[in-house]
């Protein structure tokens, strides 16, 4: 068995990791784009009686 | 009517042989992609993509058993039908190979080879180690090892091409 299975990490940790670390490691030109891609935005709304009451970004 | 039948098994043999021949692509299809893009999109023009897996590295040819397996990282090796070998940087991804010769490689990251940097490639080798030799769970250790590693590929991609 792989050893970060083993200590229970799955494929998608695997891929995140690796993948963390081969976007640091191209040229600067691709570099820079590379490491946008890492980042996730979200937007939360909170809503009550109709009304918009809460927003909330987060990343 | 004893003559029919022999004409029959002709006729049974020859179906047969149209059924199997038809199964035999000359080509396969390729596409590989990243989230980012697209490098070839059922491409007819690849005769040979050799692909880095978790159980070993393995080539592809037009009529490749059908197979599902999934990238570690190291270089996907695309040979096109005139001659050209391109090569490219993977993270981690999957690779399934139909029965009709079509093939699928898609990476969460692919660079050409020649868009690494060794100087900052041996940057994330020894920030790795480090985070390595200071892990104090066996989370923490298994992926610290998972970085190292993948470091090590990219470092081995630039120095010797494999």
């Amino acid at each position: 068995m792989l050893y970060w299975r083993q200590a229970g990490l799955n494929y998608v940790q695997f891929s995140n990791i690796a993948s963390r670390i081969v976007r640091r490691c191209v040229q600067e030109n691709a570099k820079k784009d590379a490491i946008k891609r890492e980042e996730a935005h979200a937007r939360i709304n909170k809503w009550q009686d109709g009304k918009m009451v809460q927003t909330k970004a987060s990343n | 009517m004893s003559f029919i039948r022999p004409l029959l098994t002709i006729k049974n043999a020859q179906s047969q042989f149209r059924l199997i021949s038809r199964s035999m692509a000359t080509e396969m299809s390729f596409t590989f992609a990243s989230p980012a893009q697209v490098i070839y999109n059922q491409a007819r023009n690849v005769k040979q993509v050799d692909v880095p897996s978790l159980s070993g590295s393995f080539g592809i040819l037009a009529n490749h058993v059908p197979t599902l397996a999934v990238l570690k990282p190291g270089i996907v090796t695309v040979t096109e039908t005139e001659g050209a070998v391109k090569k490219f940087f993977v993270s981690s991804g999957s690779v399934a190979v139909n029965a009709d010769s079509s093939v699928q490689v898609l990476a969460e990251e692919a660079f050409p080879v020649e868009q690494l940097d060794l100087k900052a490639a041996q940057e994330q080798l020894a920030e790795a180690q480090a985070s390595l030799s200071s892990a104090s769970s066996d989370v923490a250790k298994a992926e610290a090892q998972v970085a190292v590693e993948t470091a090590e590929a990219v470092v081995r991609a630039i120095q010797t091409g494999v």
